[in-house]
Order: C-alpha cells, then sequence, then structure tokens
C-alpha cells in the first residue's frame, strides 16, 4: 500500500510527472531560441535550466486580482482543475514499466476524452472572465475544437488498431512483441497528422490563434495573473509532456527497449524520456518553421485534408491489420 | 530574511516578463526595445518574454512623451498589473518630456504620474542601455532593494 502511494506521488507519480513537463518546457524554449538563432534563456541555473521554475515561483509569489466583472466560480475553479486534469491524464502514460500507474482496458480513449475537456475548461476560463478578447480567445479555441480533435482520435485509433487493443499498456506489448514500433509501415502518416493535430490541441505556434499576441493580447488568459496564470502554464506544460509522451507510447513504442535484468523500470523510465524527447523535438521545430494560420485556414485545412487522410488510413490499417 | 523569501526574489529576479507601452511616441525607442528581442541582443537571456497583457507582465517599459491623453491610460494599465511591478522610462521624452518639455499638453516626465523604478536616456536609447536598465533593476529586485 505505502509503495502504491509512494508510486503515485512520487515517482514516476505526481513529483515526478511535474519535474519532467518543466524539463520540457525548458527543452521547448532552448531549442526554439537555437532555432531562432538566439541563445534562450541561460542565467537561471546551468544553461538557464530552472527557467520554468523560477517561472513558477514568481508567477505563484504574485498578487491575485480577481477582476469585478468576472464570474468568481468559474475564474476560480477553472485554473484549478486544468492542471488537475492533465495531472491525470499523466497517470496513464507507461513510464516507468509497460503499464502505468493507472492502467484499464480502453484507457486510450479516456486520454482523448480528457483532452477535449481540457479545451472546454479553457472555454469556460476564457469566458469566464467576462473579458471581450477573453471572449473572443475562448471561442476561437472551441472552434478550432472541432477541426482537430477527429483526426487527432483517428491517428490515434489508427495506432490502436494495429495494435488491436485500446489500452496503452496493450498497444506497448503488441509493439515490443511484434518486434517493431507502430510506425514503421503506414502508421507514419498517423504519426504525421498526430503531430500536426497535437500542435493544434496545445495551440502551438502554427495553431495559437485562441492565445495570438499580436490580434487578441492573450486570447483567453488575458485577465488571468498571477497563481492563476502559473496554474495554466503548469497545466501546458504537463499537456507538452503528456502528448509527446501520448506520441511515444503510440507511435514509438513507449518504454520498451533491451532490457537489463533488475534495472527494468530504470531502463524504461530511460527509454519512455528518451523517445518523448524525439517528439518533442520535433513538436519544437514545428513550431519553430511556421507562422501563424488564420482560424477559417485551419478548419479548410483539417476538414479538406487531414479528415480523409485519417479516414482513409483507418480503412488501410483496417486491412492491412 | 527568511529562506523562502530569499528564493521568490531570485526567482523575480529571474524572470522579469516585460509590457511594452507606447504613449504615442514617434516609434523609435519601440523600435529600439524590439531589437532587444531579436538574436542580436535576446532579452530572453535574462528570462525575459514579451507579454501582451498587463496582468501576465512584472516590468512596464513606458516609451513617448507623458501626454494629457496618455495619462489616464498609464495609470490604468499600471494598476492592472498585480504586484510586485516595476516601471522603467524608456527615452528622454518619458522621463522628462524631452523636446516636448514645457508643452501645455504634455507632463514634465513619467514619474508625475506613476512611481518609476529605472530610467534610460537616450533619444532613441540604444538596445544595450535598455538591457543595462533592466540588468541593474533586476539586481536590485534581487538585493530586496524594491
Amino acid at each position: 500500500m505505502i509503495w502504491k502511494i509512494l508510486e503515485v506521488l512520487i515517482f514516476p507519480g505526481a513529483l515526478f510527472i511535474l519535474a519532467m513537463s518543466l524539463f520540457y518546457e525548458w527543452v521547448d524554449r532552448k531549442l526554439y531560441a537555437r532555432l531562432q538563432n538566439r541563445v534562450g534563456p541561460h542565467l537561471a541555473g546551468p544553461f538557464g535550466i530552472f527557467q520554468p521554475i523560477a517561472d513558477l515561483i514568481k508567477l505563484l509569489s504574485k498578487e491575485d486580482i480577481v477582476p469585478a466583472a468576472a464570474d468568481k466560480f468559474l475564474f476560480t475553479f477553472t485554473p484549478i482543475i486544468a492542471p488537475t486534469l492533465i495531472l491525470f491524464g499523466c497517470m496513464f502514460l507507461p513510464i516507468a514499466g509497460p503499464s502505468g500507474i493507472i492502467s484499464i482496458n480502453g484507457d486510450l480513449i479516456i486520454l482523448i476524452a480528457l483532452m477535449s475537456l481540457f479545451t472546454v475548461i479553457i472555454y469556460l476560463a476564457g469566458e469566464g472572465s467576462n473579458n471581450r478578447l477573453a471572449s473572443i480567445g475562448a471561442t476561437r479555441a472551441a472552434l478550432q475544437l472541432v477541426g482537430y480533435e477527429i483526426p487527432l482520435t483517428l491517428a490515434l485509433l489508427c495506432g490502436a488498431i494495429s495494435a488491436r487493443s485500446l489500452s496503452l499498456r496493450g498497444i506497448v506489448e503488441a509493439q515490443t512483441s511484434y518486434g517493431s514500433w507502430i510506425i514503421a509501415g503506414p502508421q507514419i502518416i498517423g504519426f504525421a497528422i498526430f503531430i500536426v493535430t497535437a500542435q493544434a490541441e496545445m495551440e502551438r505556434t502554427p495553431f495559437d490563434i485562441p492565445e495570438a499576441e499580436q490580434e487578441i493580447v492573450a486570447g483567453w488568459s488575458v485577465e488571468y495573473g498571477g497563481r492563476r496564470l502559473a496554474l495554466f502554464r503548469l497545466s501546458r506544460d504537463l499537456e507538452l509532456f503528456l502528448l509527446s509522451g501520448l506520441g511515444a507510447t503510440v507511435f514509438l513504442g513507449g518504454p520498451s527497449g533491451p532490457l537489463i535484468q533488475g534495472l527494468e523500470p530504470f531502463l524504461h523510465t530511460i527509454y519512455f524520456i528518451a523517445k518523448s524527447v524525439v517528439v518533442l523535438v520535433i513538436f519544437t521545430i514545428f513550431r519553430a518553421i511556421f507562422a501563424r494560420l488564420r482560424i477559417d485556414q485551419v478548419l479548410s485545412f483539417s476538414w479538406r485534408y487531414l479528415m480523409p487522410l485519417a479516414i482513409l488510413l483507418v480503412i488501410i490499417t483496417g486491412v492491412v491489420a | 530574511m527568511g529562506l523562502i523569501s530569499r528564493l521568490i526574489r531570485k526567482c523575480r529576479a529571474k524572470s522579469p516578463w516585460i509590457l511594452l507601452f507606447d504613449t504615442g511616441a514617434c516609434n523609435a525607442c519601440d523600435l529600439e526595445i524590439t531589437a532587444c528581442l531579436t538574436p542580436r541582443y535576446d532579452v530572453e537571456r535574462f528570462g525575459a518574454l514579451l507579454k501582451g497583457s498587463p496582468r501576465h507582465a512584472d516590468i512596464l517599459l513606458v516609451t513617448g512623451p507623458v501626454t494629457r491623453q496618455a495619462r489616464d491610460r498609464i495609470i490604468r494599465i499600471y494598476e492592472q498589473m498585480p504586484e510586485p511591478k516595476y516601471v522603467v522610462s524608456v527615452g528622454t521624452c518619458t522621463t522628462s518630456g524631452g523636446v516636448y518639455w514645457g508643452c501645455y499638453n504634455t507632463y514634465p516626465g513619467l514619474d508625475s504620474v506613476i512611481p518609476v523604478h529605472a530610467y534610460v536616456s537616450g533619444c532613441p536609447v540604444k538596445p544595450e542601455a535598455v538591457l543595462k536598465a533592466l540588468s541593474v533593476l533586476v539586481e536590485r529586485i534581487e538585493r530586496g532593494d524594491i
């Protein structure tokens, strides 16, 4: 029992996931800066590795402002629910073994549902702050969800169909027993669709329409400052960790790899982190080389090209597998 | 002088997020501040990010002469920022009125409107001067002077 509690709270649970998500934000920012020929954060700790922690503590220590016009209930609870949802989702990731802390049949579906729910929370957060810019941002977030949600689900389902399992544990075990990763074969297209739609899910640069800084200041988060903003930033980092981990698990074999007797949890963690950092690097390069699209461009792109491609891929996967 | 307050001061010094307010200046100072974000000067080295919303920002950079029209807006933006907040007056116009000194529609400096923590002089300012002002401000935050 005590081991289970430690597992949930420390490794590979909450504390480890939070530390890794802050580390991922640093990798993302540093690589982004290097791709733009800048130095990036480098004064907070060695190579600026403590920059996300400094940002987090600074925001937590700032004054807490609730605008008079804001909906008090939504303004208070959405920043708490947002990181909780994503942290709960991260518990499903198989980090230190073939199965996560929570492993049930069909947890892939739960993860997809959690990610959609997160966007709903963002919509509520934007509308609850009762600011016209936040309202525009929130509407854009909900509209964008209509575009990318179905291709994302279909791309992940293609991985599940080729592994013949809807649980992450089953997908990892199938890849171990086949001896090759799911990305080998037609699923390379599925991986590409996943990368594009996950970028939209995280509202990163080609799809950062809901928080477009040059048009609508900061989008849905415009009224959130201090510790509420800290929680939203944290949930963004956790989402980065969740989606890179999910991509690594479904398409790149997750924590599987050559093992040494007695060192399994350690090696599993190393493989998981290495593979998800590869996915993270792809995310960051994607973010650095594109400019922001308009909302209608995103919707028409995803309904005209991504959707038929994803449906075609499902049919191909069904025939092949 | 507890350990926690020292940690918080250090974190504040390591992540100064910037908000740029232009009172209707000639844009030269704004361009020089934008140059700070480019690869040549890269203010993100100090952990600084340019933010759009006053609720997210720590440091308010004000450029341009403080006109009667802009005064109320500056005060409003300043009051929207959460504590602790710092103000840097960028350029001669903002610091003293510059060529508009004594005009019927300008104030003789930003510090007659809101408290100012650092001044940068120049017309326009040099990006190095803005970086110097930021680093001095950050050092003072870390020492706990302000």
